[in-house]
C-alpha cells in the first residue's frame, strides 16, 4: 500500500484533478449503459409484473363482485319463493275452510230435515194414538151406557 | 507491513485511483479500479434486477422483492414529490438512484474501492442533475422559471433580498449536493480504515478498534442507504422546483 506513496499519501486523491477525465469518461460510459438496461429491461419487466398482478387482483375483485351479485339475485329469488309459498299456503287455509264451512252448513241442513221428518213422524203418531183412544173411549162409554141401563131396568 | 513502524496508517490510499490494465500510465481511457467496479455493480443491479425478476412471479421471491422494492419505492417518491408528470424523468432518476446506492453499499465490501466518494463522480452527477433541471425549468415554463427566485408569498420589500439567497443557494445546489455524498463516503471509509490501522498495529489484543470498526460499519451501512436516499430525494425536489416553479 505505501508503495503509492509517489501518487498520493498525502492529501487527498479526490483532488487529484490528473484522474477526473477518466473518472468522468468511465461514468458517463457506465452511465449511458445503465441508464439503457434500465430503460430496456428493468422498467418494462417491473412494469410487466406490476400489470400482471393489477390485472389479477382487478380479475378477482371482478369476479367476487360477479359472486356477490349472484348471491344477492339468489336472494332475491328465495325471497320471491317463500312469499309465493305464504300465499299459496294462505290460498289453502281460505279454501279449506271455506270447504269445512260449507260441509258443516250442508250437515246442519241435514239434521234439520232428518229432525223436521223425525218430529212430524212422532206427531203423526200421536195423532193415530190420540185418535184410536177416541174411539176406544166411545166404544166404552156405549158399552157402559147399555151396562147402567141394563142395570137400572133390572132393578126396578 | 515492512514499513518504517507499525504505526503507519494511510487512510486516504483506500481511494487512490489505480490503472488495473494499462500499467501505470492512467490515461483518460485506462481501465481502472474505479471503473473496476463500475462495472462490478453493473453486473451486481443486472443480476438484482434482470437475474432476480426473471420469473415475472406474481408473488415475488427474495431477489424479485428487492428489486420491487427499490423500483416502486424511487416510483412512489417521485409521484410524491414532483407529482405525476414528474413520472416522465423517472428512467433517470431510477438509473442514479441505483448508480449510487449500489456504488455505496458495495464501497462497504472490504478491498473495494468506492466510486462515490470521489468528487469528480459524484460532482458530475450533481452538475448534470443541475443542468437538467435548470433545462427543463426553462423549457416548461419559459420565463416563469425565473418566478422560483422572486418569493411573491413574502413582502414585497423583503424580495430583493430574498432574490440574492435564492439565486445563490440555487447556484450552490450542486456543490452540496456532491459534497454531501462523496464527504460522507470518503469519512465512513477513511474512519474505518483508521480504526484498521490501529486494529494492525495492537495485534492480538485489538479488542477496542475492532469494537469500534463493527460500530463504524454498522452506522456506514445506515448512511450509506440513506445518502443515496438523500441524493435522489433532492433531485426529486430539484425536479419539482423546475415543473412548479411557482411553489
Amino acid at each position: 500500500m505505501a508503495s503509492n506513496s509517489d501518487n498520493s499519501s498525502v492529501g487527498m486523491p479526490q483532488l487529484d484533478f490528473s484522474t477526473f477525465p477518466n473518472q468522468i469518461f468511465w461514468l458517463v460510459v457506465f452511465c449511458v449503459v445503465l441508464f439503457a438496461i434500465v430503460k430496456f429491461f428493468i422498467i418494462p419487466r417491473m412494469e410487466d409484473i406490476f400489470a400482471n398482478r393489477r390485472k389479477i387482483i382487478d380479475g378477482n375483485i371482478a369476479k367476487a363482485e360477479e359472486i356477490r351479485l349472484r348471491v344477492s339475485e339468489i336472494e332475491k329469488h328465495i325471497e320471491e319463493e317463500l312469499q309465493k309459498a305464504k300465499s299459496q299456503c294462505d290460498e289453502i287455509m281460505n279454501a279449506s275452510g271455506n270447504n269445512i264451512k260449507e260441509q258443516m252448513a250442508l250437515a246442519l241442513e241435514d239434521s234439520k230435515i232428518a229432525t223436521t221428518q223425525l218430529i212430524s213422524e212422532a206427531e203423526g203418531r200421536l195423532k193415530e194414538l190420540r185418535d184410536g183412544s177416541e174411539a176406544a173411549i166411545e166404544k166404552i162409554s156405549e158399552e157402559l151406557a147399555s151396562v147402567i141401563i141394563s142395570k137400572i131396568s133390572r132393578g126396578k | 507491513m515492512e514499513k518504517q513502524s507499525a504505526f503507519n496508517i494511510y487512510p486516504m490510499d483506500q481511494f487512490i485511483i489505480d490503472p488495473i490494465l494499462t500499467g501505470d500510465s492512467l490515461e483518460w481511457y485506462s481501465f481502472t479500479n474505479q471503473a473496476l467496479w463500475m462495472l462490478i455493480s453493473l453486473v451486481s443491479i443486472s443480476f438484482v434486477f434482470i437475474y432476480g425478476s426473471r420469473k415475472h412471479q406474481l408473488v415475488p421471491g427474495r431477489l424479485q422483492s428487492i428489486a420491487e422494492l427499490l423500483y416502486f419505492f424511487i416510483r412512489d417518491m417521485i409521484i410524491d414529490i414532483a407529482g405525476q408528470e414528474g413520472l416522465r424523468y423517472f428512467p433517470y432518476i431510477f438509473t442514479l438512484f441505483i448508480l449510487i446506492l449500489f456504488g455505496n453499499v458495495l464501497g462497504l465490501l472490504p478491498y473495494s474501492f468506492t466510486y462515490t466518494s470521489h468528487i469528480a463522480v459524484t460532482g458530475f452527477l450533481a452538475l448534470s442533475v443541475f443542468v437538467a433541471v435548470t433545462i427543463i425549468g426553462f423549457v416548461k415554463n419559459g420565463l416563469g422559471f425565473l418566478s422560483l427566485f422572486w418569493i411573491s408569498s413574502a413582502p414585497l420589500a423583503l424580495r430583493p433580498i430574498l432574490l440574492i439567497i435564492e439565486v445563490i443557494s440555487y447556484f450552490v445546489r450542486p456543490v452540496s449536493h456532491s459534497i454531501r455524498l462523496a464527504g460522507n463516503m470518503m469519512a465512513g471509509h477513511a474512519v474505518i480504515k483508521v480504526f484498521a490501522g490501529f486494529a494492525g498495529a495492537l495485534g492480538l489484543g485489538a479488542i477496542a478498534p475492532i469494537f469500534a470498526i463493527t460500530a463504524v460499519y454498522g452506522l456506514e451501512m445506515l448512511v450509506v442507504v440513506i445518502q443515496a436516499y438523500v441524493f435522489t430525494i433532492l433531485t426529486c425536489v430539484y425536479l419539482n422546483d423546475a415543473l412548479h416553479p411557482g411553489h
